[in-house]
């Protein structure tokens, strides 16, 4: 590991401010006159689009929501009568209560240890040179196109070895060890957006690197902190396949592997099945409306810098 | 400069010592014996899991049948375990190469040969013979899961069977002042006149997606009246007589159904079969209780597969649902035990009254409710009369499973859209049925 590598390649080395540059891009004027060709667009041709959009992304919700607060039998194309029996019943009967717990937990966790790891990660890639850095780096990358259905059964007979089959373990870190490739990546990329020169005036203060780090560094990496965390969180959320082979017993099962049980051989319970889907949705759309703006803001920082 | 010299070898150390350990614990054996092996008798005693191939739908008939059994048998616990039916072959194929299969699990015809050949199931035979169930089941149906597991053994005590069945609107046939369409004629006259497409209204919904092959075998034979599948080593799915009857059936697509009928899977069939307008449906009686939680006893009937004008009905072989007994079970006892009063009467009776379905426990089959949940006591009764010709489908061939499903449903969806003929699509088939029963020939010798 070398030293130089904490040098920005952004700031001058001497630590001299860079000479004043003329601004670059449009100026007010330019502004103005985009402004201006924007405010000459028709409405209708931008609203038109757009509802058209929407309406293919809303019908399939509608089509969910109905179902699910529809009575059985009902053909009706709107809500009403409204009842919650489809609801009651696969929270109480079909143990979506349990399974809610059980993909919270696991969320949480894999959001937990996935963030953690890959800010440690992000930090060394984005900040200091080592030999097999590039390596590495490619090995991340190759890592995305490996899919998870192919480690199965090697994961499956660790996991076994371990005694850890059907325990929430197994999937809280085969999950986060399928995250963090990208999440390393994505963080890193933040990192070197923060200029080290930064860190660097902490440590002329007295700071070590790591309490530097947490007081300069996280701070600013806020944005990229909750996009990578959402993206495990939800990703962890939705996964089926190593809650469907790793876990067994009913109480451990999770949301998606139980929404898979409302489809039968031979029938299934569309009101049930509807229910679960939106019970399995909200949390994420909680998430999305919470953490919106952060997670635009971090996605395009992580992707203005490699 | 370079900074933890020391560290880094360490790290480095450790790293290697990590991967070593990995890959060690990677090929290590758990001692289950994966597929097989390392299973006892055991004290006939304690905890033992079950897997339900058809989880969710029948977990709460399921759970009511072991608390009977653990009420019985207080000696004995039985962890339920309900298994989605898309996902219980990849879930058996994992545990299986992992090693971590449960005592007991339900076991489909349709999936029974690719496991027992990897030596996963206990053969049953003699068991069976010793136990109060003998004679008591269904003879047709333990011959075919003894067929379906392709060692002349018996590696599932057979517990339902279910059957094709067409299910028609009374009321939209009713309206158009048609007769029930028993036979093929009668089938195709009514998909015609109820179709108005401008109204949104369609006479039929085929399956064009994810399990259309076995329903187009069906129709197949259904109309070209030929009883056998195989004419010696070779299928007879490619027949001329086969070939023009799917030629027929795959006709209706668009003219009698709705376009998007191409990518129908059971799930999307029935859905709009019991929300929509349309006058018929060809499902088994395993949608039985959906049609009627949909649109009561009066709207709907379900018949048998329609004949030929003559009179003749060919239907092809639902996959007979079974209990297996898996070799790696520490608790076999325990496990036959379960098994056997899951088969008993009065569980099989509540099972089968439950799913709709024909139940394989002869005086399981007597109870009252059979006559009263027609289609059931219709198919029971064309599948045990002997005046229908069931032709019995391969299941038997490990590979049946691939070749009714992933292997040929996309060129099904071809043929539909009119970019692969019938016939290339019936000789495709064949080829590879031929092939695979000359494979499974071979792995007999």
């Amino acid at each position: 590991m070398t030293a130089a590598a904490t040098r920005t390649r952004t700031a001058p080395a001497d630590g001299a401010a860079p000479p004043a540059a003329p601004p670059e891009g449009p100026g007010p004027t330019a502004a103005r006159k985009r402004h201006r060709a924007w405010d000459e667009v028709p409405r209708w041709q931008i609203y038109l689009p757009l509802g058209v959009y929407l309406v293919f992304t809303l019908v399939p919700f509608y089509w969910i929501l109905l179902f699910a607060v529809r009575p059985a039998g009902s053909t009706s194309l709107l809500p009403w009568p409204m009842t919650t029996a489809h609801f009651e019943k696969v929270w109480t009967e079909r143990s979506f209560g349990v399974f809610f717990q059980n993909s919270l937990l696991i969320g949480i966790a894999v959001l937990v240890s996935t963030t953690v790891v890959a800010l440690a990660g992000g930090y060394a890639l984005a900040r200091f040179d080592f030999r097999i850095k590039k390596g590495f780096m490619l090995a991340l990358l190759c890592s995305q196109f490996v899919p998870g259905a192919l480690l199965l059964v090697p994961l499956f007979q660790i996991f076994a070895e371990l005694r850890m089959i059907n325990s929430l373990g197994s999937v809280i870190i085969a999950e986060t060890v399928f995250q963090l490739p990208l999440s390393m990546i994505l963080i890193s990329g933040f990192i070197r957006n923060v200029p080290p020169s930064l860190e660097e005036a902490a440590w002329v203060d007295g700071c070590s690197r790591f309490t530097a780090f947490r007081i300069v560094v996280l701070p600013l990496l806020r944005p990229g902190l909750v996009a990578v965390g959402s993206f495990a969180f939800v990703h962890a959320w939705n996964h089926f396949l190593f809650a469907l082979m790793f876990l067994s017993s009913q109480s451990k099962q999770t949301i998606p592997v139980g929404l898979n049980t409302l489809m039968g051989a031979d029938s299934v319970d569309l009101g049930a099945l509807a229910a679960g889907g939106v019970i399995a949705a909200v949390p994420v759309v909680i998430v999305f409306a919470f953490i919106q703006k952060w997670l635009v803001t971090g996605f395009s920082a992580g992707a203005v810098k490699g | 400069m370079t900074i933890f010299p020391g560290r880094r070898r360490a790290a480095l150390a450790l790293a290697l010592s990590g991967v070593l350990a990995l890959t060690a614990t990677a090929c290590g054996d758990d001692g289950s014996g994966g597929a097989g092996g390392g299973g006892t008798e055991g004290s006939g005693k304690g905890k033992i899991t079950f897997w339900d191939n058809n989880g969710g739908v029948r977990t709460d008939v399921w759970k009511e049948i072991i608390a009977d059994f653990e009420k019985a048998n207080p000696d004995i616990d039985v962890e339920y375990v309900g298994v989605a039916s898309k996902e219980v072959q990849s879930k058996y194929d994992t545990a299986i190469q992992g090693g971590a299969l449960p005592d007991v699990g339900g076991v489909g015809a349709a999936m029974l040969a690719g496991i027992a050949a990897q030596g996963a199931l206990e053969p049953l035979d003699e068991r069976l013979e010793k136990s109060s169930l003998f004679g008591k089941l269904n003879k047709g149906m333990v011959e075919s899961v003894k067929a379906a597991g392709g060692q002349d053994k018996l590696f599932t005590v057979p517990t339902s069977a279910s059957n094709g069945v067409l299910y028609y609107r009374t009321d939209l046939f009713k309206a158009a002042g048609l007769q029930e369409p028993s036979t093929w004629s009668a089938f195709y006259a009514a998909a015609d006149k109820l179709t108005q497409k401008d109204k949104n209204r369609f006479g039929y919904t085929i399956r064009g997606g994810a399990g259309s092959i076995a329903q187009a075998l069906d129709a197949m034979y259904g109309q070209s009246g030929i009883t056998e599948f195989w004419d010696g080593d070779r299928t007879t799915v490619n027949d001329p007589k086969n070939v023009a009857a799917l030629e027929k059936y795959v006709s209706l697509f668009k003219k009698n159904t709705p376009a998007a009928d191409v990518n129908n899977d059971f799930t999307k069939m029935v859905a709009q079969w019991d929300s929509g307008e349309i006058g018929m449906l060809n499902h088994n009686l395993g949608s039985y209780q959906d049609h009627v939680k949909a649109l009561g006893t009066e709207k709907f009937r379900g018949i048998p597969n329609p004949t030929l004008d003559n009179g003749t009905r060919v239907m092809v072989s639902n996959p007979v649902d079974g209990l297996g007994l898996f070799s790696s079970s520490k608790n076999k006892a325990a496990a036959w035990k379960f098994i056997e009063f899951a088969a008993s009467h009065e569980s099989n009776s509540k099972w089968n009254k439950s799913a709709g379905a024909i139940p394989a426990n002869t005086e399981a089959a007597g109870d009252p409710w059979l006559q009263e949940a027609e289609p059931t006591k219709l198919a029971a009764e064309v599948l045990f009369s002997g005046k229908a010709s069931i032709v019995q489908l391969p299941y038997y061939l490990p590979d049946w499973n691939t070749i009714s499903k992933a292997d040929n449903e996309a060129n099904f969806q071809k043929v539909l859209l009119g970019s692969m003929s019938a016939k290339d699509f019936a000789d495709d088939l064949a080829e590879q049925l031929n092939e695979a029963q000359a494979e499974w020939k071979q792995q007999q010798k």
